[in-house]
């Protein structure tokens, strides 16, 4: 009898027990699972993740970037930010900015696959297919333009031109698609994506035939919104909300009332200019960026007369560069500049003209550097040149 | 994402009972009676009722003292009746079966005793007991998780912290009580702001990525072992463990490692500790009120080298300059011309024990605790309402319910890795984010830190317990525990920069609100009976159910219009920054089978079954085995008693779990929007779906000795614990796409160590008594084979797990060459030391005089372990960091061609102290965190009758002092803290606010 009962107790708890647990589920709304997004229906949002993520990377870069070719001067206590700015790029401060550059990458080029199977025969006459390539393209450009290495995808590390190739087909792709579809506007943007990612791998006809069809008026942006904080313009961020970094100390200081390279200064109670975060450094404060919403251009027509004006440049043509140059001044309502004497002043008129239209794009380093090899440019010489493989790649990618 | 794996409930049910039937046929015999338990219970206790009934009264005494043992317990052996001894000492049981019974008296510290008496039917017997004091007691009974389990039988080493324990303690939460009470326990306080949470661990470190909290359970119900979220500014958090007033807890049973803790099954290999509160009593009300009256008191703060205190104990005077010579001013520094005030600290507490005539017992306690830290903010603020009842619907029933309602604030500042933080900015003097003008001396740096105390950082938080359990003891032999459990925490974390704020002119708003509930059912059932005269089987079986559920909301304003208290829509951006809801479900159940030869010798084997909804699709049950033996050996006719009159040799192996993360087996990614708020997805969760739980699996042995009449005592065990399948987070390389890390089965954790405590009691006379006890805790831990990877737990932080090396350790690089005169040599990518302590000894001494004043003292030294000064790191870099002053000068003078001006400045030092940015790096700023902390002191004076003229029956008066002393040779302000936002596992002393010291006097009294 005793063990009768034992059992039946036992039994009766053991039941309570599971019944009151009948609803054995675990529940987490929000999240995705991947194979949720292997619908056509999900096809808009994963391509704007591949605009946010691409405007995530370079709106966090660019501050960065900044300090490190010269366009910016640390005003503030981060330690990271100051080695930057003495030139000094290391694998453990450049976590955050590998993997966001990367992450964009990925998630545009894996993205890519996956329409491929989604959309099936629809894919080519997708409207987000050329948005979707588009992306990818950019997002290889500054993976080019920044870092030194090109890894993909966890493999083994080879020339960073890599980056380079894979954009100019992804830009072809979006330019084809784009204009099948009469989508002039990113057909035009992977027509001066392309254009600098040839010039880059040194096809500078090809650059100049791009890049001359893109009218000079012309602008694609990355996004930014003060929408989430994940939108932000993080530069804007580091400048107007808080004042990490300054113009002083840069030769944009010494340029004034130039519609590209706007600043200002704060004057504090006491009449005195505002310092940076840091208490000592003047804060002069960069007004391109004058929202955390305020976009960053991707490529523009500026841009690519600047570009056919090197390539003028490249193979003597002075008059013509400064031409090409004017024409770009033209954009911005600025006075036209004379012919420089020779060549050397025309390199030095066309590398700071290229600097003005490109200030706080992200952009610089990779001129710098490229001018740097060329012998035409000695500012990053004993610094810095471009952003090694982060600590976490080199911890983790088994291929390094 | 909605994942749901749902099991359908007679499948689940069915299958519990195959299990556990030997056969199809004996599981469908089973679930055909279970419909007829309903009807057997009322049936079993009716004869119980118609029996006449007595009364048994008595006392209670300490045999060596002669004084009452109030809180002692009293039972009828084989039934559920007894009583709580009362200040005088004296108990009274109802309700008693006429005839002959033995009664047990028995109270932690102290050898129980049991007699025999007769109980006249409608009479009352009396019976009287003097308990001896046992160093080490092998007599009576603790709480496992099969349930009351007598103390010789249990073949792992159980500690116990008892009502004395507890009452000379000065410590006012669960964690100050933990910290330095037995060998294996390591608490951390991780800040010096009031209120704030500590880390603790049973047996070190056995999971990297699944916490090492031990699990918690309160008067039997198991509750959330975790903390709150961070909080942004703040960077500490709550410890909901620590809601549980120390004034209402009875004792706490500290279970360590997995050989103990296999019947707890998942998630218990970190240990479990049982808080036991306390109950009412067979008595007439007893009140108990409580004052304490104190401060906080801080010395001086970091290297004493700087005689400003890093700016904190001067902040006015011509010390306020940075190593260049950099003046600075600071006209919002208090005119006392320091930072550091007295902190007033007030508690007050009242409870009320008792019992009414018709068998209800209850306890009912309320506190309010004020606490003010040191700084011009930071202060806890709680309250607390405790009511524990129980009854006895049945002599074979007994019903408690405990309830207990907690409302804590902290008002903290911003503190360690903020931009407002009070040590960050205060202490870089003159590089400080909060600069401004209003300043007399024109050529200074102005700065005004006192605009970052007009932060708001406040951790509200509201924590709700009750318990249910009933206990059905049908017969003698058998016993039966049913508990339900309900664990409601909720939190409202704040950090508010205002308009105006020097750093955030617009002001911003950090919001997360937060609520985790824990849900638990629990039965377990004990059947025991003789195999004849020398054997005894005792088989006991159970099955618990957990559902975790967490809800979080985090919440951002940016942006306010104006001055005034902002709310959330005060900013003109409004953003829903995450939003969190998980449901985990955890259900199991247990077998255990102990036979016992002679009362002498026990060998238990057990299993442990159990389910999880985070576990990968892959994985089904898991099974968690143990054995354990038992010998009282000193029990055996042959052993020579002249000299060790008890002796327990007790051994036991055994597994326990960690499941993983509720989602880790899912790759995800998580809706974001872009394009200016446009729906877009961005990668989230790399996800693996061949998870499982990770699996420790512990060797223990050890001994428990008694010697000299009990004034001798002394508790050894070695332990050696592999985590087999450890869940290791691989760091995926960042060009895949997913810059997280993965989750997969692969590693392999080692952990051994030695636990020995020693008691002695050298004086025991009526008058005199003196004990003193000292722990000693050596930890072992080491990373096996974890992947062929060193894994990264804190970049930043130096934080790694390495084959080979303790988990975690610090690595990076070392100076070779510390103290040559010479440039440093470094070698790269050097073990540098464990993050963790290795070696914890614990002095305690307790002087008892003419039962009247009571001096207690209890100190702490942990050795071994080392923290990352990054405080010295930054500041050396701004020069604001004093030790570095003249080292750098020295630097200076060398790189301007002074050849000679580096002839006394080590390696070590021109590491640290570089003035070349390239060669900074934290790695050298880990540092050897060896300290000892005198944790607590009291006096205790027991008011004597003629003071307190009648007006209460008892009372006593306490002085008390918490962290009186520290000695350290770490360079930081605190070896102890660590900003909790960085990383829970990894340590870095990044610009914590260091804990303070103590002072109170309290006066308590019974009515």
């Amino acid at each position: 009898m005793t063990n009768l009962r034992f059992h039946t107790a036992f039994a009766a708890g053991a039941v309570a027990l599971f019944c009151a647990a009948c609803s054995l589920s675990v529940t987490n709304p929000g999240p995705l699972q991947d194979s949720q997004l292997d619908t056509p229906a999900a096809i808009p949002a994963l391509v704007n993740g591949m605009s946010g993520d691409l405007s995530f990377a370079l709106g966090n870069y660019i501050d960065r970037g900044a300090l490190a070719s010269g366009e910016l001067t640390e005003a503030g206590n981060f330690a990271a930010e100051q080695q930057f700015y003495n030139g000094i790029i290391r694998p453990e401060d450049v976590n955050p900015d590998w993997a966001n550059m990367q992450t964009a990458r990925w998630v545009a080029e894996s993205g890519l696959r996956r329409m491929q199977e989604v959309l099936g025969a629809g894919f080519e006459t997708n409207v987000d297919t050329p948005r979707a390539y588009l992306y990818g393209g950019f997002a290889n450009r500054l993976l080019g333009e920044n870092v030194c290495t090109g890894i993909i995808d966890g493999g083994a590390p080879q020339s960073d031109s890599v980056y380079f190739q894979r954009a100019e087909s992804l830009f072809t792709r979006a330019n084809t698609i784009a204009a099948a579809l009469n989508n002039t506007k990113v057909a035009t943007a992977a027509l001066a994506g392309r254009a600098s990612v040839r010039a880059w791998l040194g096809n500078w006809a090809g650059a100049v035939t791009d890049a001359a069809a893109v009218p000079a008026s012309f602008r694609f942006d990355a996004i930014f919104s003060t929408n989430t904080a994940r939108e932000n313009n993080d530069l804007a961020v580091q400048t107007i909300s808080r004042r990490e970094t300054t113009v002083y100390g840069t030769v944009y200081a010494q340029i004034f009332k130039d519609p590209r390279t706007p600043w200002d200064t704060i004057k504090t109670s006491g009449n005195k200019v505002q310092t940076g975060q840091d208490g000592r450094t003047p804060f002069f404060r960069q007004t391109k960026y004058t929202t955390l919403g305020s976009p960053v251009a991707l490529v523009k027509g500026a841009e690519m007369l600047l570009l056919r004006a090197e390539a003028a440049l490249r193979t003597g043509d002075i008059a013509g560069m400064t031409t090409l140059v004017n024409q770009a001044r033209a954009q911005y309502a600025l006075t036209p500049v004379a012919t420089p004497a020779n060549e050397n002043d025309a390199w030095t008129l066309l590398m700071a003209e290229r600097g003005s239209v490109t200030w706080l794009e992200g952009r610089r380093l990779w001129d710098l550097r490229r001018w740097l090899v060329a012998g035409k440019n000695n500012f990053l010489q004993d610094r810095s040149t471009c952003i090694p493989p982060s600590a976490n790649e080199v911890a983790s990618n088994p291929n390094l | 994402m909605n994942v749901s794996r749902r099991t359908r409930c007679g499948r689940q049910a069915w299958r519990i009972i195959r299990v556990l039937s030997p056969s199809r046929a004996a599981a469908r015999l089973v679930a055909r009676v279970l419909a007829l338990s309903v009807l057997a219970v009322p049936l079993h206790t009716l004869p119980l009722l118609a029996q006449g009934t007595g009364t048994i009264t008595g006392t209670v005494r300490d045999r060596a003292a002669d004084r009452p043992l109030e809180g002692a317990r009293v039972t009828v052996v084989g039934t559920r009746l007894g009583d709580i001894v009362n200040e005088q000492g004296s108990f009274t049981i109802r309700d008693v079966t006429a005839g002959q019974v033995t009664v047990r008296a028995q109270f932690l510290g102290f050898e129980p005793m049991e007699q025999s008496v007769t109980v006249p039917a409608s009479g009352s017997v009396t019976v009287n007991f003097t308990l001896q004091r046992a160093a080490v007691a092998l007599s009576g009974v603790v709480i496992t998780a099969t349930g009351a389990e007598q103390r010789r039988s249990v073949g792992t080493a159980m500690a116990t912290l008892d009502t004395a324990d507890i009452a000379r303690n000065a410590a006012v939460n669960t964690q100050q009580l933990l910290a330095g009470s037995t060998p294996g326990v390591t608490v951390l306080a991780n800040s010096g702001q009031p209120g704030t949470g500590g880390s603790i661990r049973l047996r070190g470190v056995n999971s990297v990525s699944q916490g090492n909290n031990p699990l918690i359970y309160v008067d039997g119900v198991r509750v959330f072992n975790g903390r709150t979220p961070t909080n942004v500014g703040g960077r500490q958090y709550s410890s909901p463990l620590n809601d549980i007033a120390a004034e209402d807890i009875d004792h706490i049973e500290i279970v360590r490692g997995p050989a103990a803790t296999t019947l707890y099954g998942t998630e218990a290999s970190g240990g479990v500790v049982q808080i036991f509160t306390k109950q009412g009593a067979n008595a007439a009300p007893s009140w108990q009120v409580g004052y304490t009256g104190g401060i906080n008191n801080m010395g001086h703060v970091g290297p004493k080298s700087d005689p400003t205190g890093l700016f904190f104990n001067e902040c006015r005077g011509d010390n306020l300059k940075n190593g260049l010579g950099v003046v600075f001013e600071d006209p919002t520094c208090p005119s006392s011309g320091s930072w550091l005030s007295n902190g007033q600290i007030s508690r007050i507490n009242l409870s009320v024990r008792g019992g009414a005539p018709n068998g209800v017992t209850y306890f009912v306690a309320g506190n309010a605790d004020n606490e003010r830290g040191v700084l011009p903010t930071g202060a806890s603020y709680g309250r607390g309402l405790r009511a524990n009842v129980s009854f006895k619907p049945a002599s074979a029933f007994k019903v408690d319910v405990n309830s207990s309602v907690s409302s804590n604030k902290l008002v903290g500042f911003p503190d360690g890795n903020s931009s407002s933080g009070a040590m960050l900015n205060i202490s870089r003097g003159p590089n400080g984010n909060y600069k401004g003008g209003g300043c007399t001396n024109p050529s200074a740096t102005c700065v005004l830190n006192d605009s970052l105390f007009n932060n708001d950082v406040t951790n509200a938080t509201t924590h709700y317990i009750t318990g249910a359990t009933l206990t059905w003891d049908p017969t003698t032999t058998w016993s039966n525990r049913f508990a339900l459990g309900y664990d409601y925490n909720n939190a409202e974390i704040n950090y508010i920069s205002p308009f105006g704020d020097l750093r955030v002119p617009l002001g911003q708003y950090f919001q997360t609100l937060w609520t985790r509930q824990f849900l638990s059912a629990d039965f377990a059932s004990t059947y025991r009976r003789p195999l004849g005269t020398k054997w005894t089987t005792s088989t006991s079986v159970g099955a618990q159910m957990f559902d975790s559920r967490v809800y979080s909301t985090d919440l951002q304003a940016n942006n306010f219009a104006g001055p005034g208290s902002p709310t959330l829509v005060s900013g003109s951006l409004r953003q829903i920054t995450d939003v969190n809801q998980q449901r985990v479900i955890n259900a199991g159940f247990f077998g255990q089978e102990q036979i016992g030869w002679r009362d002498v010798f026990f060998a238990t084997v057990g299993v442990r079954v159990d389910g999880n909804s985070a576990f990968g699709k892959s994985f089904g049950l898991q099974t968690y085995p143990k054995v354990s033996a038992s010998y009282v050996i000193s029990d055996e006719s042959f052993w020579p008693k002249n000299f060790i009159e008890s002796l327990k040799l007790r051994g036991a192996v055994g597994d326990a779990g960690k499941a993983p993360g509720a989602f880790d087996a899912v790759r995800t990614w998580v809706p974001v929007a872009a394009e200016n708020g446009q729906p877009a997805f961005e990668p989230s969760q790399v996800g693996n779906p061949d998870l499982g739980p990770e699996r420790t699996r512990e060797v223990e042995m050890g001994f428990d000795a008694g010697a000299l009449d009990g004034r001798i005592g002394m508790q050894y065990t070695y332990y050696n614990q592999k985590t087999l399948e450890a869940l290791i987070p691989v760091a995926q390389a960042p060009s895949l796409g997913f810059a997280g890390t993965q989750l997969i089965n692969a590693g392999e954790l080692r952990n051994q160590g030695h636990e020995i405590q020693l008691t002695v009691e050298p004086v025991r006379t009526r008058n005199v008594n003196v004990s003193a006890r000292v722990g000693l805790t050596m930890l072992k831990s080491e990373a096996g084979n974890v992947g062929g990877e060193t894994l990264t737990i804190f970049a930043l932080g130096r934080t790694f797990v390495r084959e080979g090396y303790p988990v975690p350790s610090y690595i990076g690089l070392k100076v070779a060459n510390p103290s040559e005169i010479a440039d440093p040599v470094i070698e790269q990518d050097t073990y540098l030391g464990s993050v963790y302590p290795t070696r914890i000894w614990t002095p305690a001494l307790t002087v008892r005089l003419w039962d009247r004043l009571t001096f207690d003292a209890l100190g702490e030294w942990q050795l071994g372990g080392h923290n990352m000064n990054a405080v010295g790191y930054q500041n050396a870099n701004l020069k604001v960091w004093q030790p570095c002053y003249a080292i750098q000068t020295k630097l200076a003078a060398a790189a301007a061609g002074d050849a000679g001006a580096l002839s006394d400045v080590t390696a070590w030092q021109r590491a640290q102290c570089t003035i070349v940015s390239s060669q900074r790096d934290y790695s050298f700023w880990v540092e050897r965190s060896d300290f000892f902390k005198l944790r607590s002191v009291s006096l205790t004076y027991a008011l004597p009758k003629s003071i307190l003229h009648g007006i209460a029956r008892n009372g006593s008066l306490v002085l008390m002092g918490r962290n009186l002393l520290t000695r350290t040779s770490y360079g930081g302000t605190d070896p102890e803290v660590s900003d909790q936002r960085d990383d829970t596992f990894a340590r870095r002393d990044y610009y914590v606010f260091p804990t303070s010291r103590s002072f109170t006097a309290s006066l308590r009294l019974t009515f």
